[in-house]
């Protein structure tokens, strides 16, 4: 359509004449200061799929001119449930963000110095695959490191580095829930959902699930708990949104969960209050789990938590009597601790053992829907073993995924084998990973690094060369299936074209493919990717139904017990629930979760605890003008107590010292958290200038973290480190 | 046939509110409202000593009163009441003089400086004359916000005030404030 210049009035008859002749165009408000202003008119509504974080919303973009003005929540995904987060509803400022990337870059200064120099996207592409094949030619395909985190065309990224031939393909879980994943699938051999719409009774450790929003478990839960249809038992040292709607809040002692879950179970088992037909007709090894169990009383464990024996015994009783409807929850989280992998375990055991699986407000086994593949030409497999060698240490961990801190600590000591290019797609490991000076390190021994991304995260700032990526309302994505309690197809599509000189990743990867001798790899369009996904959905007219609405869901209510009857095999080594697990013994683990008492801070030190806000996930999101308007500057928890004590006021400066890194941050005084414990929020502290709002403001949680991990799933343990503050 | 009178309200379950400030971004979103200003915003309350605390979230916003203060003090009449209850400001009118922002109890509206104008929450009411509701309410994780017509027997919200306990705020200001907290 054209472009007019018109005031008003006019705008106001044009707009109604539009409206009149296109049938799904809506007007959107008109705002008085248009007045005069060129208006083209390209009103449309287009329906896609958040990427603000993992969770995967639905929305319906309103387009007025040309320019995305709102989003809207898609109420057709049952598991978004109607709505749009703060930052669901700030992705357009992700588009229109003075800060972007807006063509390609190429590195003229010392890395990190912040001097680049403009390229186009042929110069970019040369520039890199030469590095590349530079690397590879001295050291093999195995010195490239892949790294990357979830998103729908994260695939095309990972095939390239497979394609190029190197096994180390490293992703976001270890730093992230890997640890939850593994118990689930040590247990039931898959990783169920927590039915919190029907939930009546749900203890939560610390997944702060208000303020760390999980679609469809905040919504559920919230609705649950605040119509009194559920009750929620939450603990954590710090006060969170959680611990404020919940109906009791226990500020356990950090790192002693497994010790209250035990003695729940202990408790349960004693009083014969567990599900004995189920445990009887799908589970192994309760004989050994009731031994197991029998040191771990109640007393003991309120040593340990500083949890009443007598409110762990309530509990576990209330627990188990609204069983199957009762859920420990695990949900989405990271990893806190060395044993996290056993604590979790615990709780998988601790549902099992009540008979909560496959039940109505129990734990569900993911339902899931078919899709077509792409059929690509196939690469030889890499032929070297992976750099964090893997197989030795995290025999039990997901292959694919990688175990993020083993390989940094692989890759600098430069054993098995050096590794000397670092390819990065839409993540920033200088925030996400612990230890940020040690990250820098690893940074320094690269030949070469090349970023692609949205935003110029603190990774890219260190990059060689930068590839800007098309932000997720520019680009038409892979169908992806959510599976879930409720399953679902979504579908991204673009929704405006690319206001700068971006590209999707497809594309970049195919540009990078091309000057690597790999375009036999990458010969097919996006399109043509998502017409052969599109082939196979249970959908009639499938490309049709997802273009017009972006998402499908089965209709129905979800069915429940389809694992219940007693021919059903799970996905372990004995075909049951594994309370007690060979495949652990086998690799030198506890198969059963033995409690070992974490170490606690000396007197002066406190132990540094992490967690989110709703309106910021991922790190770049504090640089989201709409979103930091909410918070400018993080800032350090600090309990009166031991405040008074150092002499620290509130909203005074201080220095946060741990064994890697010293941070300054200005202080919140409160009663809101444990007198042993300082909190601070994660993505401040920037070193990349291109994120202008927080930019060398507040601090980064990554520089003062220590390297620690999870025995056996490799995860992250982002609650092992003891910080000194001290008055600025 | 005439058409019914209509009289439209919001009745708020703050206790449902996580404060993820959705609604504060969908509403900068809808109606273009500036940086640094909100026509929604979420009161915190935090009280108590470790580890006896609590803390209370308040959605709030314009509370689109019966008999608005911000409109008797208005002195080119561009503060009005529609017919459906919902006040608004004609921005052709309005002369910046911010008496308004001076008599609103609520201090629900702000200045805004490109136009010279004040501005302050319409309650979407062009997206209600579309069918839709308004930003704030649709975007709702929580779904805090209930949106109706007080003048609708079957609808939610009358059931909600005929069934629920509330309170409105600073009530003794003569204002009618029409903004419905449940207890």
């Amino acid at each position: 359509m054209g472009t007019l210049r018109m005031d008003r009035r006019l705008f106001l008859q044009a707009a109604g004449v539009t409206a009149g002749v296109a049938a799904t165009t809506q007007v959107g408000c008109l705002k008085y200061f248009r007045k005069g202003r060129t208006v083209s008119i390209d009103d449309r509504q287009v329906p896609t799929t958040c990427e603000l974080c993992p969770n995967k919303c639905s929305a319906i973009a309103v387009v007025e001119g040309g320019i995305v003005r709102k989003l809207n929540p898609n109420p057709e995904n049952p598991k978004s449930r109607a709505m749009l987060c703060a930052r669901g509803n700030a992705a357009i400022k992700q588009v229109y963000d003075p800060d972007r990337i807006k063509h390609p870059m190429i590195r003229v200064g010392a890395r990190g110095e912040g001097k680049w120099k403009k390229a186009t996207w042929d110069e970019a592409f040369d520039f890199a695959a030469k590095q590349l094949s530079a690397v590879k030619a001295k050291y093999g395909p195995e010195a490239s490191l892949w790294s990357s985190t979830e998103g729908f065309q994260e695939v095309f990224f990972k095939n390239l580095g497979l394609a190029f031939g190197s096994p180390n393909l490293v992703r976001h879980p270890t730093l992230c829930l890997a640890s939850v994943n593994l118990a689930y699938s040590a247990t039931f051999g898959t990783v169920p959902s927590f039915d919190l719409l029907n939930s009546k009774y749900v203890i939560m450790s610390g997944a702060n699930r208000f303020e760390s929003i999980i679609t469809p478990d905040t919504m559920d839960l919230i609705g649950s708990v605040m119509e009194r249809k559920a009750k929620l038992v939450y603990l954590d040292p710090r006060f969170t949104v959680t611990a404020a709607k919940a109906d009791e809040w226990y500020p356990i002692k950090p790192g002693t969960d497994l010790a209250f879950i035990l003695a729940m179970l202990h408790v349960i088992i004693k009083e014969n209050r567990h599900s004995q037909a189920f445990v009887a007709a799908s589970t192994t090894g309760f004989e050994l789990l009731t031994e197991h169990v029998k040191p771990y009383t109640p007393e003991w464990a309120e040593k340990e938590t500083e949890i009443p024996a007598k409110d762990i015994i309530r509990i576990a009783r209330e627990f188990s009597d609204a069983a199957p409807r009762a859920v420990y929850y695990a949900g989405r989280r990271s990893s806190w601790y060395q044993n996290d992998f056993q604590m979790r375990r615990a709780q998988a055991i601790l549902n099992a053992i009540v008979g909560n699986w496959d039940q109505q407000g129990g734990m569900v086994p993911n339902a899931k829907l078919p899709k077509g593949e792409f059929l690509f030409m196939p690469w030889d497999e890499p032929k070297a073993a992976r750099v964090d060698e893997i197989e030795k240490h995290f025999p039990l961990a997901a292959k694919g995924d990688g175990v993020y801190l083993k390989l940094r600590e692989n890759v600098l000591s430069g054993k098995p084998y050096p590794v000397k290019a670092w390819m990065v797609y839409k993540q920033d490991p200088m925030n996400a990973m612990p230890d940020q000076a040690k990250t820098l390190k690893m940074i320094e021994g690269m030949d070469f690094i090349g970023v692609i991304d949205v935003a110029m995260s603190d990774m890219a700032w260190y990059a060689d060369v930068v590839f800007p990526e098309s932000a997720y309302l520019e680009r038409t994505d892979p169908v992806e299936v959510m599976a879930g309690i409720w399953p679902a197809v979504v579908y991204r599509q673009q929704v405006v074209k690319p206001i700068h000189d971006t590209k999707p990743n497809l594309e970049i990867v195919q540009g990078l493919a091309k000057r690597l001798g790999l375009s036999d790899y990458f010969d097919y369009t996006i399109e043509q990717w998502v017409e052969a996904e599109f082939k196979e959905l249970p959908i009639p007219m499938a490309m049709e139904h997802m273009k017009k609405h972006g998402v499908w869901a089965a209709s129905g209510q979800p069915s429940y017990g389809k694992t219940l009857n007693p021919d059903h095999r799970f996905v372990t080594k004995t075909g049951k629930i594994e309370l007690f697990s060979e495949r652990l013994k086998e690799a030198g683990y506890d198969p059963l979760p033995v409690y070992e008492a974490p170490t606690q801070p000396p007197g002066d030190r406190f132990r540094l605890i992490l967690g989110r806000v709703g309106y910021f996930t991922h790190a770049n999101q504090s640089n989201n003008v709409w979103l930091n308007e909410f918070m400018k500057e993080n800032d350090l928890w600090i309990n009166p107590k031991p405040a008074e004590r150092l002499g620290i006021r509130h909203g005074s400066y201080v220095t946060v010292t741990s064994s890697v890194g010293t941070v300054r941050i200005k202080v919140r005084v409160t009663e809101e958290i444990r007198p042993d414990c300082v909190f601070m929020l994660h993505g401040f502290g920037k070193k990349a200038k291109m994120q202008s709002l927080v930019y060398n403001v507040g601090a980064s949680d990554a520089a003062l973290l220590e390297t620690a991990w999870d025995k056996v799933s490799g995860n992250a343990a982002f609650h092992e480190t003891f910080v000194k503050v001290a008055n600025a | 046939m005439a058409m019914k009178k209509k009289r439209y309200a919001l009745v708020v379950d703050s206790r449902k509110c996580i404060n993820c400030k959705a609604c504060a971004v969908a509403c900068k979103a809808e109606n273009e409202v500036p940086v640094g200003r909100f026509r929604n915003w979420i009161n915190e309350a935090r009280q108590g000593e470790y580890p006896k605390l609590r803390i209370d979230f308040e959605p709030e916003q314009c509370h689109h009163c019966e008999h608005p203060s911000c409109a008797r003090v208005c002195p080119t009449g561009a503060t009005w009441v529609r017919k459906d209850g919902i006040v608004l400001v004609d921005y052709d009118d309005c002369i910046g003089c911010r008496y308004c922002m001076v008599a609103c109890p609520y201090e629900a509206r702000y200045f805004h400086e490109e136009s010279g104008t004040v501005h302050k929450c319409t309650l979407c009411s062009h997206r209600i004359d579309g069918g839709e509701l308004p930003a704030c309410v649709a975007t709702c994780p929580s779904k805090v916000r209930v949106f109706g017509d007080l003048e609708d027997s079957s609808s939610r919200i009358h059931e909600l005030l005929a069934t629920r306990r509330y309170r409105l705020k600073e009530p003794q200001t003569g204002n009618g404030p029409q903004l419905y907290y449940l207890l």
